[in-house]
């Protein structure tokens, strides 16, 4: 189903998204990276369990990462799924955001 | 009460005479060239009028041509025939009333240097005294009344003058309707012509054929009548021939050597001579008759009905274009055009088309110009045939024709194609019918992935292609039906041949196409990026009225690789 996790580790916050998101929820992404960027200077979005992302999606993650830019703050994506990763290419956005293996290279 | 009125009146004096008489005189005047628009006859009945009432020895008429600007003597009555006589505008007398618009009176003839005296010498005649009224209209003078010596022998006076302006007025209303109703005659004669010419071009382009047919034609005329023409026809061996021609030149004469050009290369082409052969009899016939410096390009050619060979030589016409699997070959014409020098032998190309398409312009096609006013060129037009290569012959030209028309057309643009006809009849896939909101949105990806998984659509182009339907639909619920906006979407996937159709309906209020643009990738912000991905993942999109009142038709097109290559 999908959802949204989110997890404090100690400074950082880390997002856990789970299947499509699209249109229908893609609001609440947004807000739950906004919110997470408010509090902590370093913030995650963990997306292995992604099966479906679409622009709506992307925005929300676009948005949070120049928010965190502004801020001096890090935004990671981190344990990007294949699904993703293939529209993340195909939006040419693949190497603008900082993508990381696990939580660990985002804390690191 | 009566009685009283009639003692009152003044008495009756010469001058009211006069008076009663001039009116008189104009009424019959006007009555008479209202009777008859034909100034032949009208305007010599007309002066000999003038002259009795006037009591002149001569009268003449002189009209200015317009063309040239030269006054010239057309009726004259009277001891002196002046017919044919030309006078320059302020030469003479008679000039001089045109070029000031104003009556001009001569009461000593002999001693006056406004008087040209050539009419005088040899002919015994002595001019005494003259009077010239212009025959003025809203557009100035078109010509002059003169009259000569009073038949009393006295000199014209004020009074005299003053009658011959009051006559002239008449005269040049009637000679301006006159003129006018002339014109009118001859647009409509020449209308006749046009419509004549029109119509039997018309017959002589070939009738579309119903079924399977390799070779599809259209013309598009730049003005009334077309000097282009194409025509096509089987022969007894299955082949087909085919013909494009374009005459040199516009208007009449050019649509008649264009009948004539096509009905040669039709019976040259029906008795199958290779092609080259069959533009060097057509040119042999040409030159014979055509020597008004006329000529006539032309490509002509045959294939089988598969069009997998295409035989052609062209004379005089723009580069062959094929198009095969995404890349263009152009072909030269094989000589020069028809109808200037005889005993010319045409080079012809032999083309293994395979299932490719065959591209014939005429050079209008090329020669239409950008909204910068530069030529649309050869690779303008390869532009356009990729624009358009995904859709059935039929759509492509008529896309083709559209977007040629939407440029500025300078002269008569032909298309001919060549190509395998296909059954193009478009099989249906999925219907899908969700109303637009986004929760509904996965429903449909579902069944989208679930089809395209079943057409062995590899996992990656999938998930692109349902990507970019999802997109379509996000817009149509973001944008077309905005926030207040409810309704459905309607979701139709359909393949002809190689090429998957996306066709999305919606009730939402139109919408306006130019705002529908994508913005470039890799750009890193928030919006846009919808119609980004579309336009990335499509072969081609475009967004059309549903119907006249409301809604919208959003087709995506996407060719998807046959089996058996790569």
């Amino acid at each position: 189903m999908s959802g949204i996790e989110s997890e404090n580790l100690d400074g950082a916050i880390l997002i856990r998204l789970s299947g499509e998101v699209d249109l229908s929820w893609s609001q609440q992404v947004r807000h739950a990276v906004l919110a997470a960027l408010e509090s902590n200077p370093v913030v995650g979005v963990e997306l292995s369990q992604v099966s479906y992302i679409d622009s709506s999606g992307i925005a929300a993650l676009v948005e949070g990462f120049q928010t965190a830019r502004a801020r001096g703050s890090k935004f990671a994506l981190v344990s990007v799924s294949d699904a993703v990763r293939a529209v993340l290419e195909l939006a040419r956005l693949d190497r603008v955001f900082l993508i990381v293996a696990d939580r660990s290279a985002m804390l690191g | 009460m009566s009685l009283a009125r009639r003692t009152a009146r003044p008495p009756v004096t010469a001058r009211t005479v006069d008076a009663a008489r001039t009116l008189a005189f104009l009424a019959d005047l006007s009555q008479a060239f209202a009777v008859s628009l034909d100034l032949r006859k009208t305007l010599p009945e007309a002066l000999n009028r003038v002259a009795d009432f006037m009591q002149a020895e001569g009268a003449s008429l002189f009209l200015l041509e317009p063309a040239t600007r030269v006054l010239e003597c057309r009726i004259c009555v009277g001891p002196v025939d002046m017919s044919g006589v030309r006078l320059a505008i302020g030469q003479g007398v008679v000039g001089l009333a045109v070029s000031d618009n104003a009556t001009q009176l001569v009461t000593d003839a002999a001693n006056d240097p406004r008087v040209w005296r050539a009419g005088d010498e040899g002919s015994g005649f002595v001019t005494k005294s003259l009077l010239c009224a212009p025959l003025a209209t809203a557009v100035g003078p078109i010509g002059a009344i003169e009259l000569v010596n009073r038949r009393d022998g006295e000199p014209f006076g004020a009074e005299d003058a003053e009658m011959l302006r009051l006559i002239a007025a008449p005269t040049a209303l009637a000679i301006n309707n006159a003129r006018m109703a002339n014109d009118l005659v001859e647009q409509q004669r020449m209308k006749r012509e046009f419509d004549l010419a029109r119509k039997l071009q018309k017959s002589l382009l070939p009738k579309r054929r119903r079924g399977l047919f390799p070779v599809l034609g259209v013309n598009l005329p730049a003005h009334e009548i077309s000097g282009d023409f194409y025509d096509y026809f089987e022969l007894a061996d299955g082949r087909i021939g085919f013909v494009v021609g374009d005459i040199s030149g516009k208007g009449l004469d050019a649509a008649l050597l264009m009948i004539r050009a096509a009905s040669l290369l039709r019976w040259a082409g029906k008795d199958g001579l290779a092609p080259g052969a069959w533009l060097a009899r057509a040119n042999e016939e040409l030159c014979e008759t055509t020597h008004d410096g006329r000529f006539v390009c032309a490509l002509v050619g045959y294939c089988d009905r598969d069009a997998n060979a295409v035989q052609l030589a062209g004379a005089g016409f723009p580069p062959v274009l094929t198009y095969k699997r995404g890349a263009f070959s152009e072909y030269e014409s094989g000589g020069p055009p028809l109808g200037i020098m005889a005993g010319i032998a045409y080079e012809q190309h032999e083309i293994a088309l395979n299932g490719g398409a065959l591209y014939a312009f005429s050079d209008g096609a090329t020669d239409v110009r950008n909204a910068d006013g530069t030529r649309l060129g050869s690779a303008g037009v390869r532009e356009l045939i990729a624009r358009h290569a995904m859709q059935a012959p039929d759509a492509r030209l008529r896309g083709l024709l559209s977007d040629l028309k939407h440029l500025k057309l300078v002269d008569d643009t032909t298309l001919l194609l060549v190509e395998k006809a296909r059954s193009h009849d478009a099989q249906v896939l999925l219907e899908h019918h969700m109303p637009a909101r986004a929760e509904h949105l996965r429903d449909m990806r579902n069944a989208l992935r679930k089809l395209l998984d079943q057409l062995g659509i590899e996992p990656a182009l999938r998930d692109r292609l349902v990507l970019a339907v999802d997109e379509a639909c996000t817009n149509i619920i973001r944008h077309a039906y905005g926030a207040e906006g409810h309704g459905g979407i309607g979701l139709r996937v359909s393949r002809a041949e190689d090429v998957l159709s996306f066709e999305l309906t919606d009730d939402a209020p139109c919408v306006d196409p130019k705002r529908m643009k994508p913005r470039p990738l890799g750009e890193c912000r928030a919006g846009g990026l919808g119609i980004a991905l579309i336009d990335t993942v499509m072969d081609t999109w475009h967004v059309e009225p549903a119907s006249s009142k409301c809604g919208n038709r959003l087709i995506l097109r996407k060719r998807i690789e046959d089996k058996g290559y790569t």
